[in-house]
């Protein structure tokens, strides 16, 4: 017995021993790629394909993919590129990316084509892409990024509940007056209780900076100081929180906490039936398996002089520098990858995989063909503006604005309250942070 | 005589020396992690305290401006400050309290009492992070168990239902007493040392006719003090970091009444990208933690320390 317990123990450390040994493609130059189907992800082997296929093709490069989780992904990732052990390419978001390529953290995308195209080397068609994400993408004239995912915002409507009330498709709202009316007429309530809502600003998706930039406003100016001292903006906040002021705050609060405790999105689980929210919501209900009878439309307009348009962002995919200079054997091989990533195929193939809208127009065609939902949403994509980025404030439109924002909802703060304390703060971090410079 | 006494002073001096030399070397590999993992990033830290980093850049030294600019022009930084002082001031007394009680119910001995005390102890096994969502439901102002058990008093007294972690006057209340639900956690302890005072003291009390309550007053609790020391002064250290239940359930709101140091720190390195700021952050939080703990040892004199007196 002990004899056997120790050849098992035996082959045990070889097979161990083995398994340390030289790995795949080790006599080649070695590519480190992080992207966001970590394993058991149901995406995880799809990518994982995709990477091998390149693999394949290639004598010089072999990439080794990593996968993390989206809430992991971020931290990991801002903690490598602070300490220069960042993949040679990877995911980041696509609104902050002028922030990494002023800190010098990012190779220069546009000297990559221009050196393809130096040496008659088939290079990358930038035409391909969403312009809106290309001007994101660009500082000092250059590209530091791609734009390897695309998002938008739309209105989704639940047309079982429409039928209920005896409306129709042609009755989807444009704009915010429309919006109103139809909404009224969606309401369900119990008593005290609300069973169902037709639509509320403030629900999903819809964003004060969204509802500012369809009436031509914004939170910052050009010189990225804050703007929301005007008569406009309180008037559009005020509209997003009295749209439904027929209901007590408190009617509203448990609605809408329901939801959130309940973790299922309002709209999927017919709470709702109109509700702005982002293509995801398209992969909530396909992955819900959902029977509901639903459509898409642009999010309705202010009822005068409004402009098509909403937030959209993506991931981008850039390549770190991590404190290197020049362009190396694993920074060209990264870019070799990063060509392959954002071709046609292999973007048709990564819609496949995880479910997103890709920032290849050609390879998003091909997906949406014959979907109507996809279509309208890669339509859409064409009127996505992305969220400024505000080196003093990078949360400004989440923790900084939130905190004023979500009292305002609660019914502790008026409008008026809620943008000068929002105001006040903003110009407390600047103060502070150029104090800092 | 003297020479006798000078013997047994250098024999006690080497026992000393010995016993000291043991203490170091069961602590090496716990000091050796310290200085060669921890004293880097410690010292680091330290150090960005003083620059501007934003992750991305080489640090740039800019002296106390990061200290100055929390101390002078920070609205959030006493806010976030006040927040975890009030969750350490009421949530470390009121923890060791129930921690006690628990203790002194579970000490008893009737049928099961092993199941009770696992049951207890449970919630200290659970992630944080599922106990939070659980709670988040209970205490939901509409339609959560906790106020449904409160009707008839809320109707008996006329008042409106509280509204728990959605009103800033209660939310931090509310954090508080759902880590209460842990305090199994810090009875283990107390039930230890229950389970340790000799039985001949209650057996002498018994002889002079001491009751129940004289019996746990005078003897349970002066002999439980080193552990409920204990208790206090990691409480207080661990009070003052803070951060999970308010990350997760109310995610600092509202009004930031949540709004914990640490959860102030973690944003400024994370959502601001500025680690000098943070770093500045960590040492004040260090240096208040430090003061207040050693402000808190002078309550050792209270601690009754049986092998001492034996």
């Amino acid at each position: 017995m002990k004899k056997l317990l120790l050849v098992g123990l035996a082959l045990v450390t070889v097979f161990a021993l083995t398994a340390c040994g030289g790995g795949e493609g080790d006599d080649k130059i070695q590519i480190e790629f992080w992207h966001l189907s970590p394993v058991g992800d149901e995406s995880y082997s799809d990518v994982k394909q995709i990477i091998r296929d390149f693999n394949e093709s290639q004598d010089t490069y072999y990439v080794n993919g990593t996968g993390f989780s989206f809430w992991d992904y971020w931290d990991k990732l801002s903690v490598a590129v602070a300490s220069n052990t960042a993949p040679d390419v990877g995911f980041s978001t696509i609104d902050d990316n002028v922030h990494r390529a002023d800190r010098g953290v990012l190779y220069n995308i546009s000297d990559f084509i221009a050196a393809d195209e130096a040496d008659s080397i088939e290079t990358m068609d930038t035409a391909v892409f969403y312009t809106n994400q290309l001007d994101f993408l660009t500082y000092d004239g250059d590209l530091w990024g791609l734009p390897f995912t695309a998002t938008t915002r739309m209105l989704y409507y639940n047309l079982d509940h429409f039928a209920e009330v005896g409306l129709t498709e042609d009755d989807v709202p444009t704009t915010w007056a429309e919006l109103e009316e139809v909404a009224k007429q969606l309401d369900m309530v119990d008593g005290d209780d609300i069973e169902r809502i037709g639509f509320d600003p403030t629900y999903g998706q819809g964003t004060y900076m969204g509802y500012l930039w369809q009436a031509g406003l914004d939170f910052f100016d050009d010189n990225q100081q804050v703007t929301l001292n005007t008569q406009e903006h309180a008037d559009i906040l005020e509209w997003m929180v009295t749209f439904n002021e027929e209901y007590t705050r408190s009617q509203l609060n448990s609605f809408g906490e329901a939801n959130t405790i309940l973790g299922i999105d309002p709209f999927a689980a017919g709470r709702v039936s109109m509700m702005i929210a982002t293509d995801g919501l398209y992969q909530t209900l396909l992955d819900y398996d959902s029977s509901m009878n639903f459509g898409v439309a642009p999010i309705p307009l202010p009822d005068e002089d409004g402009t098509r348009v909403n937030w959209g962002s993506g991931f981008s995919l850039e390549l770190y520098t991590n404190g290197r200079t020049e362009v190396d054997e694993k920074a060209q091989g990264a870019w070799e990858f990063t060509k392959y990533l954002m071709s046609k195929d292999v973007q048709v193939d990564y819609a496949d995989a995880v479910g997103w809208l890709m920032g290849n127009k050609e390879a998003m065609a091909v997906v949406a063909e014959g979907n109507p939902i996809i279509t309208a949403l890669v339509e859409e994509c064409e009127y996505a503006v992305d969220k400024v980025f505000i080196p003093y404030a990078p949360a400004w439109h989440a923790s900084d604005w939130f905190q004023y924002y979500d009292e305002l909802k609660a019914g502790n703060l008026s409008v008026e309250d809620t943008l000068q304390n929002a105001i006040d703060w903003y110009n407390e971090k600047q103060d502070n942070y150029n104090a800092t410079q | 005589m003297a020479t006798h006494k000078l013997q047994k002073n250098g024999a006690l001096k080497g026992l000393r020396a010995e016993e000291k030399r043991l203490g170091y070397l069961f602590a090496s590999p716990w000091l050796i992690g310290l200085f060669i993992l921890g004293a880097f990033p410690i010292l680091f830290s330290l150090y960005l305290s003083f620059t501007n980093y934003d992750m991305l850049s080489t640090p740039t030294f800019i002296g106390i401006t990061n200290y100055r600019i929390l101390l002078t022009n920070d609205s959030l930084f006493y806010k976030s400050l006040w927040n975890t002082l009030y969750h350490v001031i009421i949530s470390v007394p009121l923890g060791i309290v129930v921690g006690v009680a628990l203790a002194l119910l579970l000490n008893s001995k009737i049928k099961g009492m092993g199941i009770y005390r696992t049951i207890y102890y449970l919630p200290n096994v659970v992630s944080v992070v599922a106990m939070s969502l659980l709670w988040l439901w209970l205490f939901q102002p509409s339609f959560g168990i906790v106020n449904s058990i409160l009707d008839p008093i809320y109707d008996l007294f006329n008042m409106e239902p509280l509204q728990w972690y959605q009103s800033a006057d209660m939310s931090k209340m509310t954090l508080i007493i759902m880590g209460l639900w842990t305090a199994g956690g810090s009875m283990i302890i107390y039930l230890a040392q229950m389970q340790d005072i000799p039985k001949e003291l209650y057996e002498a009390a018994d002889i002079d006719g001491a009751n129940g309550l004289q019996k746990i007053f005078k003897i349970t609790l002066p002999l439980m003090t080193p552990s409920i020391f204990f208790n206090f002064i990691m409480g207080l250290i661990g009070g003052f970091q803070v951060f999970t239940t308010s990350y997760i359930m109310t995610q600092g709101g509202p009004a930031n009444s949540t709004y914990y140091y640490s959860y102030y720190l973690f944003d400024k390195m994370m959502s601001d990208t500025q680690m000098g700021m943070a770093s500045a952050m960590a040492w004040i939080l260090l240096v208040i933690t430090l003061i207040i703990t050693m402000f808190a040892l002078r309550f050792n004199k209270f601690v009754f320390y049986l092998g001492d007196q034996s």
